[in-house]
C-alpha cells in the first residue's frame, strides 16, 4: 500500500494505516524533536502533538508537497510555539530570581560540551533550526527550504551566517 | 578554537549535540491512537463525527445559519442571488453582496470567541467534580461541532484566525472527553496545551479586533 492509499485509510478512521503511517515518520520526527528540545519527555510530547495535529488536519493534506514535508512543517511549528512560549517563562523566572542568581557560588568554567549547547541556543530561531536540520540532522537544503517554506538560497545562506556565529562565540574557547 | 578544530567540532556535532535516544514508539503511539481514534469528537474525522451525528451538525449548522440570516440586512437578502440563511453550505457560495455575509460570519465568529473564552477561563485548575467535567465535557463538544464548521467556512480565511481554530480544536477535543473517572494529570495536560499555544490571549486578541472591526 502505498502512502497515499494510507493516508485515505487513516481519514476513514483505519487505525493500523495510522500506526503505518506513524512507524514510518516517527523516528525522524522525534529525532529532530529531541535534537532541537535536548530532552526525552519533551521530544515526546512534540512528537505525540505533530501526529495528533496532523492526523486532525489530513483531509487538508493535498498532496502539493510530500507528505514528509508537511509533517516536519507541523512539527517545527509545534517546537516553535513551545519555544516561545518557554521563553516568555523564562524572562519572567529570570527576573524574579535575579537576585538569588546573584547570591549564588560562582559557576564552574563551563566544557567545550556547555559552550556549543549555549552558542546553538543563542542562534536565532530560524539559524537554530536550519543549522540542527542541516548540520546534525543530515536534511538536505531542499527538505529544509520546503519544510520551512523558504528558497533554498535562503537555506543556504542562513546555515553559513548560523556557522559564523557559531565559529565568533567559540573562538574565545580555550581547551 | 582555530579553524580545524571549529570544523572537527561541526562534523562532530551530530555525535555530541543532542544525541537522541530510542524512540519510545508504543508509548507515544498509545497516546496518540487515544487522543485521535479513540476520542468520542475525534479530531482526526471531522466528517466522521458529523456523518455519526448528523443532528448535532445540522443543529449547529442552523444555529450559525439562523445567525447568520438575521444578521444579514434586507437588501442582501433580496438580491437576484439571495444567501439561504438556514445552511452553512449555502452560506459558502458567492452572495451578491459579500459584504454583509463577511459581517455576518465576524458576528457569529465574534459570538463563538467569546464563548470559548469563556469556557477557557472557567476551566478549573484541578480537582473539579465529576458532574463539573460533565458540563464542561459537553459545553466543548458543543464548541467543537462550530468550531469545525468555521473551520470550512470563509471565516478560516483570515490565517491567524484559521491557526486559532486548529489550536482551540485540540484544546475543545481534550475537554470534550473530560470525564469523572479521568486521572489527575488530565487537566494539567489540558492547561498546558492552553499555556503553550498562548489560546487564552490569542483568543482575547481575536474577540478584540473581530469586535474593532464590526
Amino acid at each position: 500500500m502505498n502512502e497515499s492509499q494510507l493516508i485515505a485509510r487513516v481519514i476513514a478512521g483505519d487505525r493500523l494505516a495510522g500506526r503505518a503511517l506513524y512507524d514510518t515518520h516517527a523516528p525522524r520526527v522525534y529525532s529532530l524533536a529531541y535534537r532541537m528540545s535536548g530532552d526525552p519527555e519533551r521530544a515526546r510530547e512534540f512528537t505525540q502533538d505533530t501526529f495528533i495535529r496532523a492526523f486532525a488536519r489530513l483531509s487538508q493534506f493535498r498532496g502539493d508537497a510530500a507528505f514528509s514535508t508537511w509533517l516536519h512543517r507541523i512539527v517545527v511549528t509545534v517546537i516553535s510555539n513551545a519555544r516561545r512560549s518557554e521563553v516568555r517563562f523564562a524572562r519572567e523566572v529570570a527576573l524574579d530570581e535575579a537576585n538569588l542568581i546573584e547570591a549564588s557560588a560562582p559557576e564552574a568554567e563551563p566544557d567545550l560540551k556547555d559552550c556549543i549547547a549555549r552558542a546553538v541556543e543563542n542562534l536565532s530561531e530560524a539559524y537554530r533550526t536550519t543549522l540542527i536540520m542541516h548540520d546534525i540532522e543530515g536534511y538536505t537544503h531542499a527538505e529544509i527550504a520546503g519544510i520551512l517554506g523558504v528558497p533554498e538560497g535562503t537555506s543556504k545562506s542562513r546555515l553559513s551566517a548560523a556557522r559564523a556565529q557559531l565559529r565568533q562565540e567559540l573562538a574565545a574557547f580555550k581547551e | 578554537m582555530d579553524e580545524k578544530r571549529f570544523d572537527e567540532m561541526l562534523r562532530d556535532l551530530p555525535r555530541s549535540f543532542n544525541p537522541p535516544d530510542q524512540p519510545p514508539l508504543d508509548d507515544m503511539w498509545a497516546v496518540i491512537e487515544d487522543a485521535h481514534f479513540n476520542a468520542p469528537a475525534s479530531a482526526s474525522s471531522r466528517r466522521g463525527m458529523l456523518s455519526r451525528a448528523p443532528w448535532l451538525a445540522a443543529a449547529a449548522a442552523l444555529v450559525i445559519g439562523i445567525g447568520i440570516g438575521r444578521y444579514i440586512p434586507s437588501s442582501a437578502k433580496t438580491t437576484d442571488n439571495p444567501l439561504p440563511p438556514s445552511t452553512l453550505a449555502s452560506a459558502r457560495q458567492p452572495a451578491n453582496d459579500s459584504s454583509a455575509v463577511v459581517d455576518a460570519y465576524r458576528d457569529q465568529t465574534s459570538h463563538y470567541l467569546g464563548q470559548a473564552a469563556a469556557l477557557l477561563i472557567s476551566l478549573p485548575a484541578k480537582n473539579a467534580s465529576g458532574r463539573a467535567d460533565a458540563d464542561f465535557a459537553g459545553k466543548a463538544a458543543e464548541l467543537l461541532v462550530t468550531t469545525r464548521l468555521l473551520m470550512d467556512s470563509p471565516a478560516a480565511q483570515d490565517p491567524k484566525l484559521r491557526s486559532l481554530l486548529d489550536d482551540l480544536e485540540l484544546v475543545l477535543v481534550q475537554i470534550a472527553r473530560l470525564r469523572g473517572d479521568r486521572s489527575k494529570g488530565d487537566l494539567d495536560l489540558i492547561h498546558q496545551a492552553v499555556e503553550q499555544g498562548d489560546v487564552l490571549s490569542r483568543l482575547n486578541s481575536a474577540v478584540v479586533t473581530n469586535q474593532s472591526s464590526e
